[in-house]
């Protein structure tokens, strides 16, 4: 008994002189990284955002820091389960004391656990995470501190649904999704927006997340007359799509979410069905200079950068974190979210952001900064046409 | 029309994944009466160590991505090789860890112990391979083959072909040679078959290895359409277990039928309401229990006293 109470001591001793270590360089400024880098779909996402902010943390601690202090990135894997997220944002908030989190990537994970920051007033920065809810939970609080640089569902369905409906010679749209939440709320935004645009979709069919066959599905959509498919759904199911409109010889124009940037659609597809997609993205690594310079760098370090978008997201919220942390000229939580309402100025490598929050707004992205891509030889680059050309702001209802 | 044509084909090629995971259950149940719950994991560890031998052969380490030119058939045929070899060897393992110090004591013991098994091997799987999937495109090629405007994969053709041999191959075994005889006799009756000169031992052990080799050739086979993931064996040995029981899990051919039927039950309810699927298949089995609970081709047992 007493010997195992003298081993439990020493091992605590051990423990607390292995946290005091960690945390010797009071004076960094800690951000907290929260995501998937080893678990199911998702983790090619948070990887590639997790090689962002790196960068984005390279570039500000090589210019000074800010408040003349360093940046500090403190990695945390979620493996994609929502009880190992709570506990690393206990653990990123409570002992390491972070002033902001950036993730995460997956919007189950993140509803899970959106009550610890906001409760322990710790801004957030969604940079992956799809889900329209994410920032809107808070939304009515006082102080909402839960903010997004990523592509909003339903602002990705507007841009498709823009598209779609130019690009229809007969009005006639099909949907098809998966019965997941995922693909059937994509499902639902996309039948609200065809609405506004006063379409009725033809057809619409489901499958289920694992399936491998879509022909039966695909054979209604086929009868319905359609000429234009949205599709909702992960990428491993979008390929199985593409192969299942191979088997049939019919290919409609097809256009999905941004899931389609994820490797296993083009490795499941192949390089030439993966070319008869077309989906929403932020940015791609030829979108513009800055994109080029970015991947480039990062491919010098790391070997692959499975999806560029989220490391060009990741980067984008961490300069945007750095410019607010600037300006409140203190990390307290509270000033910090008052500053990330009013930051401006923020060069990126998506765009530019001027006032990208406000008081009611906590989306740095919208439709109107998305584009439409495709995968080309294994590669994902800028898609354009002239449908693409012709869509106007008038035609992004939402 | 060609709707339906399409919907039969792509229902075979599904089938036909089914009917060969439902083999591997009925080879264990006709001889030992226990079945491998661990089966869909196998059907796991197989597709993994294939898609590993093909890549190491490529030169590409044991998680990488393949390329068409990479997969030809003499590698692929490597892989079965290696399957076979790794496969066969857990069979062995599975029989005498989690088979053999439960078979014939009262319980379900086997069970849970089959099945602890098998979640062992996945994860495992997952240690070694990590959760994403891992794609590997067919030796045969992605060109779809036309037959009267529907289309079919020939990997999917590869797929019933085997299923179909393989049936044919074990109805030949246990009906015609003396192995085959053996393994009835020990699945009749143990003892009895003790008593004249059979090694009962040597043909349980067989049927373990036999069985977990099935299910190495189904992830195999089944990887270029699926992919090899971690997680593909449930959904897979679930539908194959629903498929041997519709069919008969004592017979061969009723397992073949069942995988077929349950394929084709899939793609055709798709053509009319896809949420439907999974609904009618688990009421046909309820059916399928209630009127003949054998299964459509399996054997009433007649106990003399």
């Amino acid at each position: 008994m007493d010997r195992a109470r003298r081993a439990l001591f020493a091992a605590l001793a051990c423990l607390s002189f292995a946290f005091s270590l960690s945390s010797a360089n009071a004076q960094d400024i800690k951000i907290g990284y929260n995501s998937d880098q080893s678990g199911g779909g998702a983790a090619e996402h948070g990887l590639s955002g997790r090689y962002g902010v790196e960068a984005a943390v390279e570039d500000i601690n090589k210019a000074g820091g800010v408040l003349g202090r360093k940046i500090v990135l403190i990695n945390r894997d979620d493996t994609g389960q929502p009880p190992k997220s709570i506990q690393n944002m206990n653990e990123l908030i409570d002992s390491e004391k972070v002033v902001a989190v950036i993730g995460p990537t997956n919007t189950g994970n993140a509803l899970a656990w959106l009550h610890l920051p906001q409760q322990k007033k710790v801004p957030v920065i969604s940079h992956v995470a799809t889900g329209t809810e994410i920032t809107k939970r808070y939304e009515k609080e006082a102080k909402n501190y839960i903010f997004r640089v990523s592509m909003v569902d339903r602002e990705q369905v507007a841009l498709l649904v823009a598209y779609a409906v130019k690009a229809s010679k007969t009005k006639k749209i099909a949907l098809i999704a998966d019965s997941t939440g995922y693909g059937q709320g994509g499902v639902k935004d996309a039948t609200e927006i065809l609405k506004l645009h006063g379409v009725t979709p033809v057809a619409n069919e489901k499958f289920q997340p694992k399936d491998t066959d879509m022909t039966s599905q695909l054979s209604k959509v086929k009868n319905s007359g359609a000429d234009v498919l949205i599709v909702y759904a992960l990428a491993d199911a979008n390929a199985h799509l593409m192969k299942s409109m191979a088997k049939m010889n019919f290919f409609p124009v097809t256009v999905g979410s941004w899931a389609n940037l994820a490797t296993p659609f083009v490795n499941i597809a192949g390089k030439k069905l993966a070319e008869n997609l077309i989906f929403a993205a932020s940015v791609t690594e030829t979108s513009n200079e800055r994109a080029k310079a970015l991947n480039a760098r990062i491919l010098a370090k790391e070997k692959n950068l499975p999806i560029f978008v989220c490391a060009a997201q990741g980067y984008d919220a961490m300069m945007i974190l750095a410019a607010a942390i600037k300006k409140a000229g203190a990390t307290d939580g509270e000033k910090l979210q008052a500053a990330l309402e009013s930051v401006d100025g923020v060069q990126g490598i998506i765009k530019s952001y001027n006032k990208p929050f406000s008081k009611t707004n906590h989306e740095g992205l919208g439709v109107a900064d998305f584009r439409l891509a495709k995968w080309k030889d294994g590669k994902v680059t800028d898609f354009v046409d002239a449908v693409t050309k012709s869509i106007t702001a008038a035609d992004l209802k939402k | 029309m060609e709707a339906i044509l399409q919907a039969v084909l792509s229902g075979l090629a599904l089938g036909g994944i089914y009917a060969l995971v439902a083999l591997g259950f009925n080879i264990t149940n006709n001889t030992t009466k226990t079945l491998n719950f661990g089966q869909g994991e196998f059907l796991v560890a197989g597709a993994f160590v294939g898609v590993t031998l093909v890549l190491v052969l490529s030169g590409k380490g044991h998680v990488g991505v393949l390329q068409p030119e990479d997969v030809t058939l003499v590698k692929y045929l490597t892989g079965l090789v290696g399957i076979i070899a790794v496969l066969g060897t857990l069979g062995v393992f599975l029989y005498y860890t989690a088979v053999k110090p439960f078979v014939g004591a009262a319980g379900l013991a086997w069970v849970m112990s089959t099945i602890g098994f098998g979640i062992i091997i996945q994860n495992t799987a997952l240690g070694i391979w990590g959760p994403a999937p891992l794609a590997i495109p067919s030796p045969l090629g992605n060109e779809v083959i036309r037959i009267g405007g529907a289309g079919i994969l020939p990997q999917e053709i590869l797929i019933f072909a085997v299923s179909v041999l393989v049936m044919v191959a074990l109805d030949l075994v246990l009906l015609r040679t003396k192995i085959g005889k053996a393994v009835r006799a020990v699945a009749h009756n143990k003892n009895a078959a003790a008593l004249m000169g059979i090694n009962v031992p040597a043909i349980v052990i067989l049927a373990f290895v036999v069985s977990s080799c099935l299910a190495g050739l189904g992830g195999l086979l089944v990887a270029p359409i699926t992919t090899a993931s971690v997680f593909m064996g449930l959904t897979l040995a679930l539908k194959a277990f629903s498929a041997a029981i519709i069919g008969g899990l004592d017979n061969p051919r009723g397992c073949i039928l069942g995988g077929f039927m349950l394929g084709l039950i899939e793609s055709l309810i798709g053509l009319w309401h896809a949420e439907l699927r999974e609904i009618s298949i688990f009421v046909l089995i309820i059916v399928v229990l209630v009127v003949k609970p054998e299964g459509l081709l399996g054997r009433k047992i007649v106990e003399k006293v």
